[in-house]
């Protein structure tokens, strides 16, 4: 296309002010919850206190008998109306050869709970006030049983089981990469280290809660649900299938804005089913809106594996073979993507850009009662590229050669590409030893003794640490479809099945609207998030601008060659000779034209219409040279982050000011699980000891402010139509590991030597204190 | 209930309120003033700051007659008119926000601080911005968002 003024001024890679922000601002935002029906009604749930109990009844009548009460719904009222049970499949056999096993999952759970928080029961009223009143009056008999939180407890023999179908527990388990081959590879190392590594339950804990408000409508039978998610289409077929008599094209999904989501929005939850069903029961508008209780104990958790890591090394420090044994805690329930999550995307960059020949990896999914896993920004990458990068620095610290060197001999080069790993994904490109010294660069890797000096000069532990890394990227979702409508008012619009949740990425897509049509940005409006109008994967991991991006300009492209048709026969001309540019059609070589938005008012139905749609080949792999140096103060082990430096090789950069912030904030996100954030269970009643933001300690304003990011955007991507790398994750990935192993730095050369790598996240000041005083927590292998 | 007399954004608004009902319940329900959020049960997001005669306070942990005689600004009070207030103006520029839900919030306990420290240090806004909670941007340009917005009214010789 040609270029123009406006996609000069905003098109791709043009830092531009963001559509989503005046109304975000202005506090005109349409969140889930800034909606109120005529005749709106409130559902509350009733949850468990206990971790594992029997429920042996539920009296509903003195609920019932409140005022404004409208109904009250057990698990065993919902399995009566015909509501189906969560549909899962366990992915991956039991270690007997049967199939992967879990407790049925009911929407409320109807004769035995399984973590504490699970919904019992769900309490429909005219307010919420009175909606709460009556959960509170309605009465539920446990029977009370011994429970087990944690993962290495729950799978010894005489631990309290939570399904049948699994008495050890094990919801079922994956071996990858060659056993044989890497015990041989271990026998004749020169060198072999090992570790002890613990990857902590964590929160995703998005600002907004999750709200779901259902309005049936009687004339047409349909259904509408507006709730704050990333996968519209998922959850309108979810529910479909979950209630009796309602197919899909009965359910319309909407989503106005999502006040984050981070992985934890996607997919269909119980609540949704409840919600859509009282509301087709009542006949009138229900609404639910999480207390933030209820999103720490029954919004899915993130990470939770445990694992034994051991690296085989050469005399010359080459990598012969990973091997690993691992336990993903997958919660009361197997979902289906807590278990893929840890047992095969994880596995699939535990390599990361390393060229290791043989891998031996097996991880068991562990049911506990805790609230069931799923996705949380980086879904299994952060937790492997944490295992290959602690490894890497304790190879190093063994061999007693720099970390930076030791991975720079172990980096795949660029003429090995394309790529392919022991997990069978192929890497398209990537220049890992350009990014690592670019990064080593930006942080002054040489100049790091003089800075470890002036910190003890003042009293503090200086450490530094590094992760050179990659991460897979698409969720496998590879395909979108866009559909472009030029409109007489003025305006392209865009509807897409791709969801804003915060990172922007409707105004990627304007911007690259406006690299085809040449309008100004404020010319494209991007609809999203209704069922009606578009349907597709959604929104996670870090697929949105690789797949919808490139169907938008497909859509787009598809859209002015097909308006040039229209434009000849307005002008009554071949349309071989229309030209295009900035909103306006010309007869080649003439002055005359027709504007776009003219020729849109011009069709019968007022508008010019195409879909385009967009197939990646295989996923991005985005990757970087992640660099931090922290200062331990030894008397109360308090840490701070002193730098962060991150080079990041995203390829193609259409938002500029977007990736800096998702980088930046995503990284947040990993200093978080490294310094400050963990769910806990209490061992003995299991008890969520993390219920609020009081005890589940999320970063805040007063950490660290001077993050030095730079974008490497030489290496497009292949396998895409715009050479985009998804970025919404990279920063999380990258961080945890960087932060901790300049920790572990820091404990190692105050005199720990080797011993400080027994230290496990989060680094709090009490942990990393007792560390000094060689104390360490250390998982209970037994 | 009990009868009510509060300025809401420069208008005057008589309303009777339950002795229970939270200021948060009352802007965000009956007064449809949406733009003020509500993120936690436990007022440690700030999510829910309003500005009540120009201090910053969490309307989670109000009454609303505790607001009594009072002036509440919200984040719909923010912009003079049409034109942006200059935080506004300099979230956006700074890409100070990224989801937008915790950003009313932010907005107002900034304009409080602001209100009290025109010139404040990076120190002194992300002390001021303790009980606000940003899961999205990891606070960076949240900060140079405020820092620039005093920079601006310095400039202009405008109060927050």
């Amino acid at each position: 296309m040609s270029s123009t003024v406006e996609a000069a001024r905003y098109g791709s890679g043009k830092a531009v002010r963001r559509i989503e922000d005046p109304a975000l601002v202005r506090g005109a935002g349409q969140f889930t919850d800034d909606l109120k029906r005529a005749g709106q009604t409130h559902l509350v749930f009733l949850r468990s206190p206990h971790a594992h109990a029997v429920i042996k009844g539920v009296d509903k009548s003195a609920a019932l008998a409140l005022p404004g009460v409208l109904a009250v719904y057990s698990g065993a009222d919902l399995v009566a109306a015909g509501v189906k049970p969560m549909g899962n499949a366990v992915p991956f056999p039991r270690p007997d050869g049967k199939p992967g096993a879990s407790a049925t999952r009911y929407p409320i759970a109807f004769d035995r709970v399984r973590f504490v928080g699970e919904a019992v029961a769900a309490v429909v009223a005219e307010s919420r006030e009175a909606a709460m009143n009556g959960a509170e009056a309605v009465m539920v008999d446990f029977d009370d049983l011994p429970s087990v939180t944690d993962t290495l407890q729950a799978i010894r023999p005489g631990a309290p089981v939570l399904c049948e179908q699994a008495p050890d527990n094990i919801a079922s388990e994956m071996k990858h990469g060659d056993a044989a081959a890497a015990d041989a590879a271990f026998q004749r190392a020169a060198h072999v280290v090992s570790l002890d590594i613990v990857n902590q339950r964590l929160a995703p804990a998005s600002m907004e809660p999750r709200v779901v408000l259902a309005e049936p409508d009687a004339a047409s039978g349909r259904l509408t649900v507006t709730l704050s998610s990333q996968m519209p289409t998922a959850v309108r077929d979810g529910i479909a299938a979950a209630l009796p008599g309602l197919d899909k094209e009965q359910v319309r999904v909407r989503v106005g804005d999502v006040g984050g989501g981070f992985g934890m929005k996607t997919g269909l939850y119980p609540e949704d089913i409840v919600v859509a069903h009282a509301a087709r029961t009542l006949g009138r508008p229900v609404k639910w809106c999480a207390q933030r209780l209820e999103e720490f104990s029954a919004s899915s958790h993130g990470r939770d594996l445990i694992t034994q890591a051991e690296l085989a090394l050469d005399a010359n420090g080459k990598v012969l073979a990973l091997r690993t044994r691992s336990y993903a805690n997958v919660g009361g329930y197997a979902m289906t993507v807590g278990v893929v999550i840890q047992l095969l995307i994880g596995p699939w960059v535990s390599t990361s850009i390393y060229d290791i020949p043989t891998i031996s990896l097996h991880l068991t999914a562990v049911m506990t009662n805790t609230t069931p896993t799923g996705a949380y920004r980086g879904a299994g990458r952060p937790e492997a590229i944490y295992v290959i990068e602690r490894l890497m620095d304790a190879a190093a610290r063994e061999m007693k050669i720099d970390g930076a060197e030791l991975r720079r001999r172990n980096m795949i080069r660029p003429a090995q590409m394309p790529y392919k790993n022991p997990m069978g994904q192929t890497y398209d490109v990537g220049q890992f030893e350009k990014m690592l010294d670019q990064g080593l660069a930006l942080a002054d890797w040489k100049g790091f003794e003089a800075r470890r000096a002036a910190s003890k000069a003042k009293g503090r532990l200086r450490g530094r640490g590094i992760a050179t890394f990659l991460e897979w990227t698409g969720g496998n979702a590879l395909s979108e479809v866009v559909t472009v409508n030029v409109l007489p008012e003025g305006f392209v619009e865009l509807t897409v099945a791709t969801m804003p949740m915060g990172q922007g990425i409707n105004t990627s897509l304007a911007q690259l609207a406006v690299d085809v049509f040449g309008v100004p940005l404020e010319q494209i409006r991007v609809v999203h998030g209704d069922t009606d109008r578009a349907n597709g994967f959604g929104s996670a991991g870090s697929r949105s601008l690789f797949t919808g991006g490139a169907a938008v300009q497909v859509a787009s492209e598809r859209t002015i060659e097909q308006a040039k048709n229209l434009a000849g026969e307005a002008l009554e001309a071949a349309s071989r000779d229309i030209e295009y540019r900035a909103g306006r059609f010309t007869i080649a070589g003439t002055d005359r034209g027709i504007g776009l938005f003219e020729l849109a008012a011009k069709q019968p139905t007022a508008r010019i219409t195409a879909d385009g749609d967009a197939t990646a080949g295989a996923p991005s792999w985005p990757n970087a040279c992640h660099i931090c140096e922290v200062e331990v103060d030894p008397d109360t082990g308090a840490v701070e982050i002193a730098a962060y430096a991150s080079v990041n090789d995203i390829g193609r950069v259409v938002s500029p000011t977007i990736v800096r912030g998702q980088i930046e904030g995503g990284a947040v996100q990993g200093i978080g699980q490294a310094l400050c954030e963990a769910v806990a269970y209490d061992r003995d009643s299991g008890q969520l000891l993390t219920a609020s933001f009081m005890d589940y300690a999320l970063p805040h304003a007063d950490g660290f402010r001077g993050f030095k990011t730079v974008f490497d955007t030489s290496v497009p991507c292949t396998t895409n139509l715009l050479g985009v790398k998804g970025v919404g994750e990279l920063g999380t990935i990258g961080a945890t590991p960087a932060v901790v192993n300049a920790v572990v730095d820091a404990l190692a050369a105050a005199g720990l030597g080797r011993d400080a790598e027994k230290v496990q996240m989060p680094l709090t000041a009490p942990t990393v204190w007792r560390a000094l005083q060689r104390d360490f927590d250390r998982p209970d292998w037994a | 209930m009990t009868s009510l007399r509060i300025q809401v954004n420069g208008k005057s608004v008589d309303t009777d309120v339950a002795p229970t009902t939270l200021l948060v319940d009352l802007l965000r329900g009956p007064l449809g003033l949406t733009g003020t959020h509500q993120g936690c049960d436990t007022a440690q997001c700030g999510a829910c700051t309003v500005l009540i005669d120009g201090q910053a306070v969490k309307s989670c942990s109000l009454l609303a007659l505790q607001a009594q005689g009072r002036s509440v600004t919200t984040v719909e009070g923010l912009a003079r008119g049409e034109t942006p207030h200059p935080l506004q103006e300099a979230f956006i520029a700074c890409h100070g926000l990224q989801c937008g839900f915790c950003t009313p919030g932010m907005l107002m306990s900034a304009c409080g601080l602001l209100r009290q420290v025109p010139q404040p240090s990076d120190t002194q806004i992300a002390d001021a911005l303790e009980g606000n909670l940003c899961r999205c941007t990891g606070y960076v340009n949240i900060v140079a968002a405020v820092q620039q917005a005093a920079q601006t009214l310095a400039a202009t010789g405008e109060k927050a």
